[in-house]
């Protein structure tokens, strides 16, 4: 009963089902979604971890591997990630309480001087189903509210993004501010024009090309 | 067939058509603000282009703020940057329904008419391209992109509604650029890239095309820009209609090349940013010679910056560029 709600439910953020309303996929119309399936899981005793682990995280996975096959685009892969989101609502009580863990705060924005967000806010939304509580910025993010943000959460991680090559190098004085105030908190950064070596060179800690590698790079941080 | 895509098809040269205003505005010691707030200063700045550079056309700028700014949208004007749209008008389908289909009047758009009016008149050397933000970009800055990107699936009607307004308005404003004289408008597409071919088919295609129908004849030619394109969507484009197709640098252009019709004119995609703008004598000059050698033979190609060049770009490198297609030529 439970593996086949969880491969129910792997399948809904695979496809981008959000919940029984959404028309999307049109296979899977008028069959109940992420949201429903999420609701029937818990109710039946499957354990957030499970869900979580065994469900949404693969699943994600698997769209993140489709998308860099160029098997599917943009928008299922934002789908797919709303699914993800719909199922998490349901596992916000269970973070809350301590009964499931969270990995961690993750601190995201695209850097100042940049409005580009499509990426961010995807990668924002991978970040949250992998277990992590997302604090998103926004665009055109400055300095002082990245500092505001690690000040307020020093714990957190931070992400930032950038899509322009006259703003990626606007992240190496953001990252140098957080480090003046706070040298233990790390630093991802990401966005196409990016590579590893520039991530090196302006002291960033780590580096995704995709969303995958991000959090495959997060998840080193927790483990 | 148009006299402009005559002139490419049977030239023996690979002619050069970079999209730039930027250089123009520099030269003339104003700001971007200036420019794209005021025709008269834009209309100068195109001139200085076509003066100052051997290409075969010049482009007024490539703003994508202005036809938002005519629905309601808040516009950010900053001095030496391009503009952008701040917030999000419409979410719904009764925001979306609401929504009036702007008159001409609004904004800034009555000195982009007057700007492309000017130069149309006035620059006699060269044609003067005018240009436009494309319906689902339009849309895309009116609605938030990530959630229009959704919501062709989710809310397909409340997108399609909302794509007719934006298709609606940008006929109009395409015809009155047509009246002014220019030789055509190179419409830009970008967030259409982000999009599967049969999406991008459906969600822009089909109302470029109706954009299409309505401006472009033997004296106006239509230039479809999608820079989001890396190659998964080009025959969405094709199927638009217009008589020219400009690429991004994120496309391999001898295999679009090879893709498109001879008659359909094919123009790019040097790096606007990391070969015009950050590269060095040297590296524009191999990047130029490249793209020359891959593309040999094909008649229909224009060589291109693959979006509009930024402010700031060393003319220096633009002269370099120039000089490399020529000498290439020979
Ligand atoms: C859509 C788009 C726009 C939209 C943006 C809408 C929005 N809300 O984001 C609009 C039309 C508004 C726009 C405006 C501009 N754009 Co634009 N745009 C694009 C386009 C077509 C797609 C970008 C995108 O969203 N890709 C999809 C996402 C999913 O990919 P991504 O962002 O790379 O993210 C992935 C990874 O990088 C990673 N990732 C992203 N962030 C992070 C962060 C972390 C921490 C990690 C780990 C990973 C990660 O995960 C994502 C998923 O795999 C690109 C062209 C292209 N083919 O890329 C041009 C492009 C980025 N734009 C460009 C330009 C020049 C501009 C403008 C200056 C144009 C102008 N003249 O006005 C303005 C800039 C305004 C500004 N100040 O920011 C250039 C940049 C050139 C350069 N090298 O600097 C590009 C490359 C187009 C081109 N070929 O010239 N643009």
């Amino acid at each position: 009963m439970s593996s086949e709600l969880l491969t129910k439910l792997s399948e809904c953020v695979e496809f981008g089902k959000i919940n029984l309303a959404s028309p999307y996929p049109p296979q899977m119309k008028g069959l109940p979604g992420a949201d429903e399936i999420t609701k029937e899981a818990l109710e039946s005793g499957v354990t957030p971890g499970e869900i979580l682990n065994d469900a949404l995280i693969s699943a994600m996975n698997k769209v993140g591997q489709k998308f860099s096959e160029n098997k599917i685009f943009v928008p299922q892969m934002l789908l797919s990630a709303k699914a993800m989101g719909a199922s998490m609502i349901h596992l916000k009580p269970f973070f809350a309480n301590g009964s499931v863990q969270r990995k961690g705060v993750f601190i995201l924005g695209t850097v100042f001087g940049d409005l580009h967000d499509i990426g961010k806010n995807l990668f924002g939304m991978m970040v949250e189903g992998a277990g992590w509580e997302v604090i998103d910025l926004g665009i055109d993010v400055k300095i002082e509210k990245f500092v505001e943000a690690v000040k307020q959460n020093p714990t957190a991680v931070v992400g930032i993004s950038a899509l322009l090559t006259t703003t990626m190098v606007n992240m190496k004085p953001v990252i140098e501010a957080i480090k003046a105030i706070s040298p233990d908190t790390k630093v991802i950064v990401g966005g196409a024009p990016l590579s590893s070596d520039f991530a090196a060179q302006i002291g960033a800690d780590g580096y995704g090309k995709n969303p995958q590698e991000g959090i495959v790079w997060l998840d080193k941080l927790t483990a | 067939m148009s006299n402009f895509i005559n002139q490419i098809l049977q030239s023996e040269k690979t002619l050069a058509f970079p999209i730039m205003t930027h250089p123009g505005i520099e030269a003339l010691g104003k700001t971007v603000r200036e420019a794209v707030s005021d025709g008269e200063i834009h209309y100068q700045a195109i001139k200085y282009i076509s003066e100052h550079f051997d290409t075969i056309a010049c482009t007024s700028i490539m703003d994508l703020t202005v036809e938002a700014e005519a629905f309601g949208a808040i516009i950010n004007l900053p001095e030496h940057e391009v503009p952008s749209v701040t917030g999000r008008l419409v979410n719904d389908l009764k925001s979306v329904g609401s929504l009036e289909v702007p008159t001409l009047d609004k904004g800034r758009i009555p000195q982009y008419l007057l700007a492309n009016k000017l130069a149309a008149e006035n620059i006699r050397s060269k044609p003067v391209f005018s240009g436009c933000i494309g319906p689902f970009s339009l849309a895309g800055r009116l609605y938030d992109m990530s959630e229009i990107l959704m919501d062709i699936y989710i809310e397909p009607d409340v997108v399609n509604q909302l794509l007719e307004k934006c298709t609606e308005f940008l006929v109009n404003y395409c015809r009155a650029l047509k009246a002014t004289g220019t030789t055509g408008v190179i419409i830009a597409e970008p967030a259409a890239g982000l999009l599967s071919d049969d999406d991008c088919m459906m969600y822009s295609t089909v109302f470029v095309k109706q954009i299409v129908d309505a401006v472009q004849d033997d004296n106006f030619t239509v230039i479809l820009h999608n820079c989001g394109n890396t190659g998964h969507c080009t025959n969405a484009m094709i199927a638009s209609g217009a008589r020219a197709l400009h690429f991004g640098n994120a496309i391999n252009m001898e295999d679009v090349l090879k893709q498109c019709p001879e008659n359909v004119v094919v123009i790019g995609n040097l790096n606007p940013v990391g070969v015009f703008k950050q590269g060095t004598e040297s590296s524009v000059r191999k990047a130029t010679q490249k793209l020359m050698t891959e593309t040999a033979g094909y008649k229909n190609f224009v060589i291109s910056s693959g979006c509009d060049l930024p402010p700031f770009v060393p003319e220096e490198n633009i002269r370099v560029f120039l000089e490399t297609v020529k000498s290439n030529n020979v």
